[in-house]
């Protein structure tokens, strides 16, 4: 290998890197940006609008109704950045529940192997409308459009003729009504910010390895206190009530899973370069019917999930799990998190975390509105209306941006 | 034919492709040598992207022979030819534009850690090694964090170009690689060939853009007319014009030896 010609030093192009405008960086590093800022305002209009809304009590109502919508928003990103859409996630996730419910009350099966295959029906589900999608080269939308409705007729069929299975008492209701406290708390909070810090530190111990620029602070510091801050008032706020509701826990360890893979993979990659240039994708080797599986599948898995942790929730599913016939506001609100948060409908772009931002956005709206006293009809059109912004928003940046992208 | 103590890296021998109706490639033999820059031109139609898909083995050839370092193979897929060492630059140069140079330049390639970190792509490592790449190729100038969507013509081609030398290929083809470049952009990938021919690689470029680019660039000239290799030309002994003709089949040149 011979030495490089340039006067330029070989140390790493650091000075390339700081020509990128403010608009480039706000399309991908500070993407989130707009979207937190948003929420911000809407939290200090409705604690202005609301003396309840601020209490720890309301907080955690907010939390635990965004966690629903917001693993299926999770789930929804997979398929997102492939370029494809599951229209059936809320239809999976009501046959999921009513499943898992049957096999409790009808089957006398243990709650956890129920669960478990409840959440495996999902991944199913999934699995097969990717394999048809990848296999026919059919538009996903329409599949999983057919296949939602395919679900809800076996929805229908798998609840007994009352239309409704009870859970209390089932022991399934224990899920969402468990609540950890004090030290326990403190030490889940302390084990996922160590798990967090190692995956960090690792990142940082490898460029320095290599020889590259590494700032302990842009790479360990800032993000640790970014998350261990937000982590640390979420459980006090919380603590003065009952502690962590578990639907919360499970929704954030499902974010940092699906965090880790959509970023730190090699799945996670290819998953973007499918959904920029799936040709480009092809021809480097990359299994692109596999990974497009897979995504389905993930959707598929965890909008099961979500459904079964509403049942747990509401105490007992129905002919409404699921959002009801078509999906209604779960499928849509779902979607619509997603979008606000900044995962594009075209493919490639967007991340877990914008999803969860999304999410606790149109729960601030539903939650806030509702204190106000406002009715629901308002509280669709502001849904609406924030939606639309979202997308324009999005639209500005990746012009600013100038990445000549369609 | 070379009958030279140098033994061609790549050899074609009598290639016949049809498409249909088209003959698109009539008996077509073609030897590469390391180091040197060899220019394809001809017309449009005239079967230059289709001797170079057939050897990236895109496409299969209907009859004809392939010796790779003297031995006949077989390109039955893309992946046969970059077993082999044969990488492909193609006109449209797949690549992803949400992502960086890096994450480009390995794609499909990463190096990954154990399957119990979920293959997590060891970006580092990457960084150092499509870093050194671009050094080695006097690129130093590309950004390895920007996502190449925002990047110029020229900038992408390099990348573009930086990746097929990855894993140190020995046959370079590239497709058009100065087709929708400014005169300055073209001179730079002009530059660049001639380093990755100076690291002894056989490179194979198609090039319109004759009397500049493929006269300045290139060892030898080869002319394809109507899916025929009609001229052989050493580029340093030729005018513009005469290879200009031989495309288009004015009085034509016997096809000369090297
Ligand atoms: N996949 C295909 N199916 C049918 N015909 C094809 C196919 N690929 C190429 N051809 C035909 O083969 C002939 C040679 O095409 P080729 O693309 O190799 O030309 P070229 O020399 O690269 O032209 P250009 O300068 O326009 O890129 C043309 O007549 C073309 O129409
Ligand atoms: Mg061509």
């Amino acid at each position: 290998m011979e030495t490089p010609s340039t006067t330029q030093d070989s140390a790493h192009p650091a000075a390339v890197d700081q020509r990128r405008s403010f608009g480039e960086r706000l399309s991908s590093d500070l993407r989130l940006l707009p979207v937190a800022a948003g929420l911000i305002v809407l939290f200090v209009f409705f604690a202005t609008q609301s003396d309840v809304f601020l209490t720890s009590r309301n907080l955690n109502n907010l939390l635990v109704q965004s966690t629903v919508t917001g693993i299926v928003a999770l789930g929804l990103v997979f398929v997102l950045l492939v370029g494809e859409i599951d229209l059936s996630v809320a239809a999976t996730s009501g046959v999921a529940s009513v499943l898992m419910s049957k096999l409790v009350i009808d089957a006398g099966m243990p709650v956890p192997a129920a669960v478990a295959l409840g959440t495996l029906s999902g991944v199913v589900i999934g699995a097969a409308s990717g394999r048809w999608v990848t296999l026919m080269g059919v538009p996903s939308f329409v599949v999983t459009l057919g296949v939602g409705l395919v679900l809800n007729g076996i929805q229908l069929v798998l609840l007994p003729r009352t239309g409704r299975y009870n859970l209390l008492n089932s022991g399934v209701e224990k899920i969402a009504a468990t609540n950890i406290a004090g030290a326990s708390a403190w030490a889940l909070l302390i084990i996922g910010l160590i798990l967090f810090a190692a995956v960090r530190l690792s990142t940082l111990a490898a460029r320095r390895r290599a020889g590259l620029t590494a700032s302990a602070v842009q790479i360990i510091v800032l993000p640790l206190v970014i998350v261990g801050g937000l982590g640390t008032a979420t459980l006090l706020i919380l603590a003065q009530r009952n502690g962590l509701p578990m639907p919360l826990i499970l929704y954030i360890g499902i974010l940092g899973v699906t965090g880790y893979v959509t970023t730190e993979t090699r799945f996670g990659l290819y998953l973007y370069a499918i959904g920029n240039n799936i040709e480009a994708a092809r021809r480097s080797g990359i299994k692109v019917e596999r990974i497009k599986i897979t995504a389905f599948a993930i959707t598929g898995g965890l909008s099961a999930f979500a459904g079964i942790l509403a049942a747990s929730r509401i105490l007992g599913v129905s002919v409404s799990s699921g959002g009801g016939i078509g999906g209604g506001a779960l499928l849509l609100e779902s979607i619509a998190a997603a979008v606000i948060g900044g995962v594009s409908l075209f493919g490639g772009r967007g991340r877990v975390t914008g999803a969860l931002f999304g999410a606790l956005i149109i729960a601030t709206v539903s939650n806030g509105l509702n204190l106000m006293g406002v009715a629901n009809e308002a509280r669709l059109i502001v849904t609406g209306l924030l939606l639309v912004i979202a997308v324009s928003v999005d639209r500005t940046i990746e012009k600013l941006a100038g990445g000549a992208q369609g | 034919m070379p009958s030279d103590a140098i033994q061609p890296i790549l050899s074609l021998r009598g290639i016949h492709k049809s498409f249909g109706g088209v003959q698109a490639l009539t008996d077509v033999s073609l030897d590469l040598y390391s180091g040197e820059v060899v220019a394809l031109v001809g017309d449009n139609g005239a079967g230059k992207t289709t001797l170079i898909k057939s050897m990236a083995g895109v496409i299969r050839a209907d009859k004809g022979q392939f010796f790779f370092e003297g031995n006949e193979v077989t390109l039955s897929g893309p992946a046969a030819a970059s077993d082999l060492g044969i990488q492909t630059v193609y006109q449209d140069l797949a690549l992803c534009n949400n992502l960086d140079a890096v994450q480009n330049i390995f794609l499909g390639r990463e190096l990954t850690g154990p399957w119990w970190s979920g293959f997590r792509v060891r970006r580092a490592d990457c960084e150092r090694k499509a870093h050194e790449v671009l050094q080695r190729l006097r690129l130093s100038g590309i950004s390895l964090t920007r996502n190449v969507g925002a990047m110029s013509g020229g900038q992408r081609q390099n990348i573009a170009i930086a990746r097929s030398i990855l894993w140190q290929p020995k046959v370079v083809l590239l497709d058009e690689p100065t087709a929708a470049l400014s005169h300055t952009a073209a001179e730079a990938v002009g530059k660049l060939i001639r380093e990755l021919a100076s690291h002894g690689l056989a490179v194979l470029v198609i090039s319109h853009d004759i009397h500049q680019f493929v006269i300045d660039v290139t060892d030898r000239i080869e002319v394809l007319r109507l899916g025929r290799k009609v001229a052989s030309f050493a580029s340093k002994q030729v005018t513009g014009e005469q290879v200009v003709s031989a495309m288009v089949g004015g009085n034509e040149e016997p096809a000369g030896a090297r």
